[in-house]
């Protein structure tokens, strides 16, 4: 699942016909002065001026200004660049002209496990997430279109009557084709408006998240996908994000501040039971890690690295289930050279390893693990026959 | 019994290096329990026409690859199973192509990282087709003493620690592939093994859901109770559980779902398969997932850590009420043969060596000469006649000795254009032949009239030192037994017109005050062969070999000098026609003495 920023999803709900208010992405107060004379609506209209970064609560932060003219937007844009949230520092802003309007409603698509479903609603902004049972639904099968037929119905269904119904129809199955096309895992539009200029539906505001795994038949998907964390990613985080997208196989690593247990299992499934048996022991996870598909040793190498320079940690994880065709010796020797790395650093001191690993060259694996304690290293080590968790347990264990 | 696949599974695999990886996994399974490879072909079309050798035992089986899915089940009509290890950007076509095969009832894909939209469509295809798409992100499904679809069971080692040479009693979906040997293991463990473990696939949308499958183990009699590993996100575990719950099951439901450390975890984080992500509300999590599998009547072990526990108890009460009948094992199973390299380490078999060296070795980090690792020679000062004496005569030779042989070879390195060896690298670089072959036809000429007379010039110079002969006898045995002297007499040099690098090499020679019995011999030989004729004179070649014998070089390497040095000025050579683009040449006719009988009738053929 890929989040992706209200500029971009308004560009590909304009590129199916989906009517959106001007708008413009600018980096710098300087970009939109420049803009602003050389596009009317900037001048005509009235502005609003939105942090363009995967940043919740927006409004609350002051990084959301509406009703400005130009120069208020341009003052506005000036505030917000550089402005330090957290750890995400707003680069972006997003200026668009703001739609006169009197209502406001509200349209989606979700993806489901049949395939999908278009939900629309006669209310909308806050008032439907308080009305949730007026949304109405149209369930489709994957590879099958709404017919305009059962759109008017929904519509209907939904409380719009009259010419109303007919565009708030059209305007859902825009949106259905928008979806359709673009691998699109969620849309929605909360509002929808009439503009009272021409009396056409506008998409005021967009949440888009796509398929990521289908970027390779979209070229033109040339915006970056947001962090769904609502943080920005850390350097050692984006470090082994470029190593996993070299490789075969894969290595993931997230931070989770001010915990001390560190992970560095393997598997993406086991990882996840690692992590609930370190919080059902009353353990705090310092990271996720996971390492899976017979990466190379050197890819293991670098989570190792990282996982040993997470601070304030007292015990590391190195579980895993039986591997399938994960080469244990080959990957352990990652994780080896990995420890030795961060031992030369002066790291690990205090630190207790614990490992319990099955699967190809798994004896060879663990005994060189094993040959780790002659090196000084506080370390413990055992085979399939000790149940997955329970070096989590013996870990933890006050 | 077993479900999904059994002893009559016949398999295509559509893809290349992964695919064929997975056959081989495949065929250990098929060695372990005593049945042909269920592997019938490969349709990969980038190698089409071709065979994949899968080791099956000890020997090879050759299966043929095809380039579309139903040339393969034409060729091979038992073909019911398709796997699918194609990349992610054309897995959905492959598979397609595989569902749309009237003979193809199952098709299970492995690969990661499809469009979610695809899997549906596979998926909704499938249920249309009433056939079984399983995936994508699956290991694989195994059923114990009968199939193994994909790398699923992991080594051969682990297949018999897991007791999957025959049945048991206790169905596996997981979606995690690593997980799923994990149950496999301890279900062989706290009781008697599986029937079928089935990897569904991490992904948001398996493209056969848990309720497809608990169903099929309902029907299998075999199948005693069933261990569904679940995971946060999705609806599949909550649809499971109303499946379970909706009426009496026949078989056993046991439980345990991944993902209770999101409850403890900043606010929109969420790690694990691309499937686990919670929905609105708190639906998908693995709390309202695990009690809904409680409600519906499964057993549902507070942790992963109590599964095997559970799962054992699950098996005392099938035992207890006579379900199932405690198994005797098997005394002998078949042991996969090792390979050479594996029996080696265990001591367990000798091998003639094929060759025997004693000059070098590589099995290091770097290459060692005689011992001494390169890098060491390089940092010590050693310099490139140091590891011609290493690699040539085993030995370190002294800065003096490196001096003489830096020497030889600068001196011999090119002779122009018109010699044989330049002249024919040259005739082939100008017929564009590439390096290494215009140089080895230039190498090709040197032989007992062109610089390949060293060798023979230093073994009789030896032969006659050793022999304590004069000149003069030297002269009468050559002459009765081998004919001209090698290393004398040279074919435009003269006493008149001396070669200069004999001068250069005798002079540097003498003046470093070392015994050199040989070139002294050499030089008298000199004296009286120039005196009978004016172009009896020592030559380079004669005089390179009486220096390199007084300097204790095997007679044998003695030509290599000069085929090594003479390597250089052909390489220029190559180069030179190459960077000027040279055209092909021909003789001309003019240049050829044409004595060949005149053109005549061809009589008519008897």
């Amino acid at each position: 699942m890929a989040k992706v920023l209200e500029g971009p999803g308004m560009g590909l709900m304009k590129k199916w016909g989906i009517h959106v208010p001007h708008y413009v992405v600018v980096t710098s107060a300087d970009e939109l002065s420049k803009l602003g004379q050389a596009n009317d609506w900037m001048k005509s209209s009235k502005l609003v001026a939105k942090a363009h970064e995967a940043l919740g609560s927006r409004f609350k932060l002051g990084l959301v200004k509406v009703g400005l003219d130009l120069k208020e937007a341009v003052a506005a844009t000036k505030e917000m660049i550089g402005r330090q949230v957290g750890s995400i520092k707003v680069t972006q802003v997003i200026v668009s002209e703001m739609v006169p309007h009197k209502e406001e409603y509200y349209c989606a698509v979700k993806s489901t496990r049949e395939g999908s479903e278009v939900l629309v609603a006669n209310c909308g902004g806050i008032e439907v997430e308080s009305n949730w049972d007026r949304v109405k639904r149209l369930c489709l099968e994957v590879g099958q279109a709404p017919s305009p037929d059962a759109l008017e119905k929904l519509s209907k269904d939904a409380g719009f009557t009259g010419a109303l119904a007919k565009k708030m129809a059209d305007f859902a199955g825009k949106m259905f084709t928008c979806f359709d096309n673009e691998d699109a895992q969620y849309l929605e539009v909360n509002p929808v408006v009439v503009r009272e200029s021409d009396g056409e539906l506008v998409a005021l505001d967009a949440v888009t998240l796509l398929d990521g795994d289908a970027k390779f038949r979209h070229p033109d998907w040339n915006f970056p996908f947001a962090a769904e964390f609502g943080r920005a990613y850390s350097k050692d985080e984006m470090e082994v994000m470029a190593v996993d997208s070299k490789i075969k196989g894969s290595v993931k690593f997230i931070e989770i501040p001010g915990g001390d247990t560190a992970m560095l299992p393997a598997g993406g499934g086991a990882s996840v039971y690692y992590s609930d048996a370190v919080v059902a022991r009353g353990g705090k996870l310092a990271n996720y890690a996971e390492y899976s598909g017979d990466p190379p040793d050197w890819a293991v190498e670098v989570l190792t690295e990282k996982v040993c320079s997470l601070p304030g940690i007292k015990n590391i994880i190195v579980g895993g289930a039986i591997a399938n065709f994960t080469d244990v010796k080959k990957t352990f020797g990652g994780i080896i050279n990995g420890f030795r790395k961060a031992k030369g650093d002066g790291k690990l001191k205090g630190v207790k390893i614990w490992v319990r690993r099955g699967g190809p060259r798994e004896k060879e694996g663990l005994d060189a693990m094993r040959a780790l304690k002659d090196e000084g290293f506080d370390i413990n080590v055992f085979d399939r026959n000790t149940p997955l968790t329970d070096i989590v347990d013996k870990a933890l264990q006050k | 019994m077993s479900i999904l696949a059994n002893k009559d599974t016949r398999v295509v695999i559509q893809g290349g290096a992964a695919g064929v990886n997975a056959a081989r996994r495949m065929a250990e399974f098929c060695y372990l329990i005593k049945r042909p490879l269920n592997v019938e072909a490969f349709v990969y079309p980038p190698d089409a026409g071709k065979t994949n050798e899968i080791p099956y035992g000890s020997g090879l089986i050759a299966i043929p690859v095809y380039k579309t899915v139903a040339e393969a089940t034409k060729n091979h009509p038992t073909i019911n199973t398709s796997l699918v290890y194609i990349g992610a950007d054309r897995a959905m076509k492959g598979a397609m192509e595989a569902l749309d095969d009237s003979h193809i009832k199952v098709v299970s894909m492995i690969t990661e990282g499809v469009p979610e939209k695809d899997a549906k469509l596979l998926g909704a295809h499938a249920r249309k087709l009433s056939k079984v798409f399983n995936g994508p992100s699956s290991i694989g499904i195994i059923s114990a003493g009968a199939c193994r679809l994909g790398v699923i069971g992991g080594a051969f080692d682990n297949l018999v620690l897991s007791k999957l040479y025959r049945e048991g009693s206790f169905g596996v979906i997981t979606k995690s592939g690593g997980l799923s040997n994990e149950i496999i293991w301890i279900c062989s463990q706290f009781a008697d093994g599986i029937t079928t473990a089935i990897g569904i696939g991490g992904d948001a949308y398996p493209g056969t859901d848990y309720v497809s499958y608990l169903e099929m183990f309902e029907d299998d009699p075999q199948t005693k109770a069933v261990v569904v590993v679940g995971e946060m996100g999705g609806d599949l575990e909550e649809r499971a559980a109303e499946w379970y719950g909706a009426k009496k099951r026949r078989i056993k439901l046991i439980g345990v779902v991944s993902g209770f450390c999101q409850e403890s975890l900043p606010k929109g984080m969420k790690f694990g398969h691309a499937g686990a992500k919670e929905g609105m509300k708190g639906e998908g999590s693995a709390r309202s997932k695990s009690d809904a599998l409680k409600k519906a009547g499964a057993i549902v072990p507070a942790t992963f850590g109590a599964l095997g526990p559970a799962i054992k108890e699950t098996y005392q009460e099938l035992l207890k009420s006579g379900q199932v009948k405690e198994i005797v094992e098997p005394t002998t199973l078949p042991r996969l043969p090792k390979s050479v390299e594996e029996a080696m380490k265990a001591d367990e078999v000798m091998v003639a060596p094929l060759i025997r060296t004693t000059i070098s070795d590589d099995r290091g980090d770097e290459p060692c000469y005689d011992g001494y690792p390169a890098s060491e020679l390089i940092n010590k000062g050693y310099e490139i006649p140091h590891v011609i004496g290493l690699l040539w005569d085993k030995r370190l030779i002294s800065k003096q000795e490196a001096e003489i042989i830096k020497r030889i070879m600068m001196l011999s390195a090119d002779h122009g254009p018109c010699v044989s060896g330049a002249y024919a690298t040259i005739l082939a670089a100008c017929a564009g032949i590439g390096m290494s072959q215009a140089v080895a036809a230039g190498l090709i000429m040197i032989g007992p009239r062109f610089g390949g007379a060293v060798t023979d010039a230093g073994r009789w110079f030896k032969y006659a030192v050793d022999n304590k002969m004069n000149v003069d006898e030297f002269l009468a045995y050559m002459k009765k037994n081998v004919g001209p002297v090698p290393g004398i007499g040279h074919r435009v040099k003269s006493l008149r017109n001396p070669d200069k690098r004999v001068k250069e090499l005798v002079g540097y020679v003498k003046s470093l005050k070392i015994k050199t019995p040989c070139l002294d011999f050499a030089l008298q030989v000199e004296q009286v062969t120039a005196v009978k004729k004016d172009n009896l004179i020592l030559n380079v070649d004669g005089t390179m070999a009486a220096v390199l014998v007084d300097l204790g070089f095997p007679v044998d390497s003695l030509n290599g000098f000069f085929i090594l040095s003479r390597t250089i000025g052909l390489i220029g050579h190559w180069v030179d026609q190459k960077r000027q683009d040279s055209r092909l040449i021909r003789l001309f006719d003019y240049l050829v003495n044409y004595a060949a009988p005149k053109r005549r009738e061809v009589p008519p053929l008897k």
